[in-house]
């Protein structure tokens, strides 16, 4: 205790030498910072990546388009989706290729969540609504444009395509990627047999649809909870169902048009596709993956995560480099009050002590300092390096629930004075070596 | 000197045949060459002679800064040739006091605190009892109260080697050992801190003065010279 006081009181009576101390140091341990933050954002990127893109494994009936949708007669005369649609037959044994349709089943996907890696799944189903309850939205013929085409008076309705989802928070589908909420809300997971659905703005605008009216499927009364945008104007022709909902009106229970995996982590992606084929059998399911999607999206990335790497390396040495220098610089010129101390009766125990914690506690000061000047910009240059770096990725039902957001800012601080306390710690060896070799004789020439 | 001899001169400082070599480079500097004498107790004794005949390195033998390669070093009746750790530590927190050519007092300390500095090293507990001793001692050296809360920066060369003096006796040692105290002051500062210094010396403190200065040598009551690391004349004043 008494070095303590000892070392706090020299540093605060030699206030200039100290704050250029850590001046110093506080520049050599943000720089670090700077460089472990922008390594952290590089890494956490592709995770993020990694996660969204590459650990997904989807899987389709064999030889199907839209999960069946085109055989069951999507897009022409006579397509499924009616009680009367000639795929609602049983299904067994992972397909039902009774009525020449191969669609997944339920079965299939309690096989699929057992295989160890998978982590979480999505579960759809899609329907061409052919009733006349609804008005289908039109390809409207747009004047003088080149791209006309053949389209008649009054412009081409557009079929209605029905999906029945069990992930919400993602709503995409056929002509539909990841549709943007304009008004109300999604359907929640509670909400998994209820008649509500999310309608595309094109189908809600040609039936004068809003939040909260209801209409008619199928004889079923359903609930417009909210109203979506896609982009495209087949997409806003559809609407989506809870699962369950949509195996009801659609009377397809039981059945599964897509699945779509999570697995683990991207080195399972491989093994996890091949375990999914030899469950439900190639001549059953087309399991896709998309490891070449991601390397194409990451190699750049992971180039420059590399880089980063080895900025970051040169960078913590740098810092521990100047660190030392610095300590053995202002051990060095404290030669004689060394000198003095010992010659008044000052042990080497106390001389190292005290010493060593003027270092760690200019050390200490300087990392605070140098973290909180230079983290934000810090976060600038990761953010500026490494593009939102903050997805959300959730909403996926089953086993393990949604991913998250990666590390956040906190942990990368924490992890980053980590580092620089490791970097810290080497400097205490500089004054003790000084301490314990230099005879007093010497520095009181 | 027989071991006899050394017990029946008991508190006064005694060297026996005392070797201390350096090397230096390729040669060997042999700083104090089979030395051996008796400092008595309570007197101002001058040690004298040119530079780097060893003076330094005498009185560095006699504070434990140094060790003798051979010979016994008796200081206030124990052998302190040998010293180490703890032992040592006390031994020059407790019997020696320094004053050095250059003040070497602490820069960001006051004078004050300077003084109170070896107190605290030993452990003197009572803050308010330290101060006041301090206090007492700065006056003893005659430097003026409104110095006492100076840093060195602010304070002339002269009170700066008062307050070194003050500092040197503040654990009250048996041995004060100055080296060139005035070499760092004008003549007349020189004589105050000589001055200073024999008043110091009493039945129960010696006071050693590494000079070669002539003046000092003159109020000293014994007088060693020495030359090329050997003792060389020894004059009693």
């Amino acid at each position: 205790m008494k070095i303590l006081r000892w070392a706090s009181r020299a540093l605060l009576r030699a206030p200039l030498r100290a704050a250029l101390l850590v001046g110093v140091l506080g520049v050599s341990i943000g720089l670090a910072l700077i460089m472990i933050t922008v390594d952290g954002a590089f890494d956490e990127r592709l995770d993020e990546i990694q996660s969204e893109v590459g650990t997904t494994v989807t899987i389709q009936p064999a030889g199907s388009f839209g999960g069946g949708f085109i055989l069951r007669g999507g897009f022409g005369p006579g397509a499924g989706g009616g009680p009367n649609a000639p795929n609602a037959g049983d299904a067994a044994d992972g397909a039902d290729a009774d009525a020449g349709l191969a669609t997944l089943t339920d079965e299939a996907v309690e096989a699929i969540a057992s295989i160890e890696h998978v982590t979480a799944y999505t579960r759809t189903i899609t329907a061409q609504y052919t009733g006349d309850e609804l008005v289908a939205g039109t390809i409207e013929r747009p004047g003088n444009s080149p791209f006309a085409g053949n389209l008649p008076e009054g412009g081409r309705p557009i079929l209605i395509l029905v999906t029945g989802t069990d992930n919400p928070k993602e709503l995409s589908s056929l002509g539909v990627e990841n549709a943007e909420i304009t008004s109300g809300r999604t359907f929640e997971i509670d909400e998994g047999e209820a008649n509500v659905a999310v309608v595309g703005e094109g189908l809600a605008e040609a039936n004068g649809l809003v939040v909260g009216d209801t209409f008619s499927v199928n004889e079923a009364e359903v609930e417009v909870v909210g109203i979506y945008t896609s982009g495209s104007q087949f997409g806003d022709n559809a609407m989506f169902l809870p699962l369950d909902t949509a195996r009801t009106l659609f009377e397809r229970e039981g059945e599964v048009d897509a699945i779509s995996v999570r697995v683990d982590t991207a080195a399972n992606v491989s093994s996890t596709a091949d375990a999914i084929r030899e469950t439900l059998g190639e001549d059953v399911a087309d399991v896709t993956t998309q490891e070449a999607a991601f390397d194409a999206i990451s190699a750049p990335l992971a180039d420059a995560a590399d880089s980063s790497r080895v900025g970051m390396i040169a960078a913590l040495i740098a810092s521990a480099a100047i660190i030392l220098f610095s300590v053995a610089i202002v051990a060095r010129q404290r030669i004689r009050e060394i000198g003095i101390l010992k010659a008044l009766g000052a042990s080497n125990w106390h001389v190292v002590g005290q010493m060593t914690l003027e270092t760690a506690f200019v050390a200490i000061i300087a990392a605070v300092i140098g973290a909180l000047a230079t983290f934000p910009l810090a976060q600038t240059v990761a953010n500026g390096l490494v593009s939102d770096p903050t997805t959300e990725v959730g909403g996926f039902g089953g086993p393990g629930g949604g991913g998250g957001g990666g590390a956040s800012w906190l942990s990368r601080l924490v992890a980053a004075k980590e580092a620089t306390c490791s970097v810290r710690l080497m400097s205490p060896s500089r004054p003790k070596s000084l301490a314990t070799r230099w005879p007093s004789r010497l520095a009181l020439r | 000197m027989s071991n006899t001899a050394v017990e029946t001169m008991a508190g006064a400082a005694v060297l026996e045949d005392v070797v201390k070599h350096f090397k230096s480079g390729s040669d060997t500097v042999r700083a104090v060459d089979g030395v051996s004498v008796a400092i008595p107790r309570g007197k101002l004794v001058a040690l004298k002679g040119p530079s780097g005949c060893g003076k330094s390195t005498l009185l560095n033998l006699l504070g434990a800064l140094d060790r003798p390669d051979s010979g016994r070093i008796i200081v206030d009746g124990a052998d302190i040739s040998g010293l180490s750790g703890a032992v040592e530590v006390a031994y020059r927190r407790d019997k020696v006091g320094f004053v050095f050519q250059m003040f070497n007092l602490m820069p960001y300390l006051s004078a004050i605190e300077n003084v109170m500095l070896p107190m605290e090293l030993r452990g003197e507990p009572n803050a308010q009892g330290r101060r006041a001793l301090a206090e007492s001692l700065l006056s003893r050296v005659k430097l003026a109260p409104d110095r006492h809360r100076r840093r060195p920066t602010r304070l002339s060369g002269g009170e700066q080697q008062r307050v070194a003096i003050a500092r040197a006796l503040a654990n009250d040692p048996a041995l004060i050992l100055a080296g060139e105290p005035t070499a760092n002051l004008d003549s007349t500062t020189g004589e105050q801190i000589v001055g200073l210094l024999r008043s110091l010396a009493s039945d129960d403190r010696t006071v050693l003065i590494a000079t070669h200065d002539n003046s000092i040598a003159r109020q000293a009551d014994l007088v060693i010279t020495m030359r090329d690391g050997n003792l060389v004349g020894r004059d009693e004043g």
